[in-house]
């Protein structure tokens, strides 16, 4: 049904009518003095029963079975960690007052209820949550309960939230990793070889067909002969972000999974800001991918591929049969993985052998925990250094591995290549 | 957060603060006087002054707790995850209730006095307003528009009071039954028509 002003009219949810704790309270109170007055055959309990049970006379019969409730968000997309706002309409019941409280469901905070006045056809409120893990999920419910002017009567309405993709809160990156060949693509990375960048790269002797307007004056007037300005070229850096997502191991909220998704939304964001090329390879039970790109609709597919991809492990996955065009020649492939799986350590050793530069970020913070008996130390011995010995071998074929806690900002691990260019070898 | 709303923040507790007060002295209040005087009382007089307390205490502490709103499961540290099961546990029960029902058989235990209970009956019917105040958030000025219900009120506890307080004439065993009958049967028929006549110009 559309109302005059064009505007649809909100859906209609049924009130279910009660007494208010405080009516329920007078209630005791009656109850109590009247039996106690007959038991003991003494009137002034019952006299004691009579303010009680005078409020309670005024319990309002003419109460609506229906309201209008509208929930609205903004957008279904939200962050984990960031506060996002739903918006409540309320057509109808006017004459009771409304308290609206969000009944948050698992890993949602929501914030303090909303009192609404009574007085007014229809009410808008807006109520605060904040998603705290990643995940397509329910936000919870809201409940909104309506008030009579004595608050005797009492009338709850439960309406359901709507489901959001939350995306994983990107990790804090501002450095960026650039290496020494960057592909002949327009960017705003200099390059070693020159160009028409805007970054001064030296001076030679003018040949012609040079520009004039690139001659050095102070340089040519020392020299005698004519000399310029060279400069370095701007070029763009291609870059796959790999993200492991065969193991879930640690602390619901700040486990491997949980890490791998912050650390790659972190890098996909920053480099995407820094308008590069970013691809994204989810390595799960299948694999899926998307080819490098740029633009804020590509970010969007990426941090949806995020969500999209099913966790657990496939024996059958190998990142041997991508497509050139997810693994373009010369790109930079930052891995987060907790490295636990076999597989996957022997496809990065297929990429480095294959000519990649690959900087794996470990997320590994959790380990077996020991029984207690001397074979469960030994055994968890082995377990450490075993993972030891997988670090050491991926560092000795030249794809460095760092740490990284979850915690700090992932620049502090990456500072050794963030600092200067990191150099391609073959 | 802009001044006038911190404004209003600031208000709105120190009104909490002080409901929750009002609601503490006069459930105190109410549970010393039907306990007065201890030694007077028949036998259970003591269990049910314990239980009043207890229950007492735990009605502020509910009243105190009921604005915290619950955390997500996976934010809490081990120390918040048991200050939470508390909570739960003062939550559990409906304390007011019971401090109600417990007071009033602490009055029931003593020998008859009218006036004195009339007092108590005041002194309870002030400790729900306050606690209901404190729960719904709201000032005193609500309670405007039901004085007439509660001045009614006391003036039929003054009536059952004064029927209490008449002597009794020498009459059959069932006398004193009938009396008590006509008292309840007077209250609750006045409980129904005072309502409908003060809400006849609605």
């Amino acid at each position: 049904m559309a109302s005059p002003a064009g505007q649809e009219e909100p859906p209609q949810f049924p009130v279910r009518w009660g007494l208010s704790p405080h009516a329920r309270r007078l209630l005791t109170l009656s109850l109590a003095g009247l039996i106690i007055a007959i038991i003991t055959r003494r009137p002034e309990f019952a006299g004691l029963a009579a303010p009680a049970l005078l409020l309670l006379a005024s319990w309002r019969t003419d109460r609506p079975r229906q309201v209008g409730v509208r929930v609205s968000m903004a957008s279904v997309v939200v962050v984990e960690g960031v506060q996002t706002s739903v918006g409540v309409e309320i057509s109808g019941l006017a004459d009771f007052g409304a308290a609206l409280v969000i009944d948050p469901a698992e890993t949602v905070t929501a914030a303090a209820p909303v009192i609404l006045p009574s007085g007014m056809p229809t009410r808008t409120a807006r109520l605060r949550l904040t998603p705290m893990r990643w995940g397509r999920r329910s936000l919870g419910v809201l409940v909104i309960t309506f008030t009579d002017r004595s608050r005797v009567s009492e009338g709850t309405v439960r309406v359901s939230l709507p489901f959001v993709n939350c995306r994983p809160r990107p990790a804090q990156l501002t450095g960026s990793i650039v290496l020494s060949r960057l592909p002949s693509r327009l960017g705003e990375h200099s390059a070693r070889v020159t160009g028409d960048g805007a970054e001064f790269a030296g001076v030679r002797e003018f040949v012609p067909g040079d520009r004039q307007r690139r001659i050095n004056w102070p340089a040519t007037t020392r020299h005698g002969t004519l000399h310029l300005s060279t400069f370095a070229a701007e070029r763009t850096q291609n870059l796959v972000v790999i993200a492991d997502e065969t193991a879930d191991v640690g602390e619901p909220g700040a486990s491997t999974l949980d890490l791998v998704l912050r650390g790659a939304a972190g890098a996909v964001t920053r480099y995407l800001a820094a308008r590069d090329r970013v691809g994204l390879i989810i390595h799960a039970r299948s694999l899926s991918w998307v080819g490098p790109g740029q633009g804020q609709r590509h970010a969007s597919r990426l941090l949806d591929l995020m969500m999209a991809s099913p966790g657990g492990w496939d024996r059958g996955v190998s990142l041997t049969r991508l497509p050139r065009a997810a693994l373009p020649p010369g790109a930079l492939i930052l891995v987060f993985s907790p490295l636990l799986d076999a597989l996957f350590i022997e496809a990065l050793r297929d990429l480095r052998e294959r000519g990649f530069s690959v900087i794996v970020v470990d997320v590994l913070n959790a380990e077996p925990s020991p029984a207690g008996g001397r074979l469960s130390q030994l055994t968890g011995r082995i377990w450490r250094l075993e993972q030891e010995a997988i670090r050491f071998s991926l560092t000795q074929i030249g794809v460095p591995v760092v740490h990284w806690d979850g915690i700090s900002s992932l620049d502090e691990p990456l500072a050794p290549y963030t600092r200067r260019v990191v150099v391609a070898r073959r | 957060m802009s001044a006038r709303r911190q404004r209003l923040t600031a208000h709105s507790s120190r009104r909490s603060v002080a409901s929750i007060a009002a609601a503490a002295l006069l459930a105190a209040g109410s549970i010393c006087w039907s306990a007065a005087p201890l030694a007077g009382g028949q036998a259970g007089t003591r269990l049910s002054l314990i239980v009043a307390i207890v229950s007492g205490v735990m009605s502020i502490a509910q009243l105190a707790t009921s604005g915290i709103i619950a955390p997500s499961a996976d934010s809490l540290w081990p120390a918040e995850r048991v200050a939470w099961r508390l909570i739960g546990l003062v939550r559990w029960l409906p304390w007011a209730d019971l401090t109600i029902v417990a007071t009033l058989a602490l009055e029931a235990l003593h020998s008859a006095r009218p006036w004195h209970t009339a007092v108590l009956g005041i002194g309870l019917t002030g400790y729900l307003l306050a606690a209901h105040l404190t729960e719904s958030g709201a000032g005193a000025s609500v309670l405007r528009a039901q004085l007439p219900l509660l001045a009614a009120g006391i003036g039929l506890t003054g009536l059952a009071v004064a029927a209490a307080a008449l002597p009794a004439p020498p009459a059959g065993p069932g006398a004193a039954l009938i009396r008590v009958a006509a008292v309840v049967i007077a209250v609750i028929v006045a409980g129904m028509v005072v309502p409908a006549w003060l809400g006849r110009g609605r």
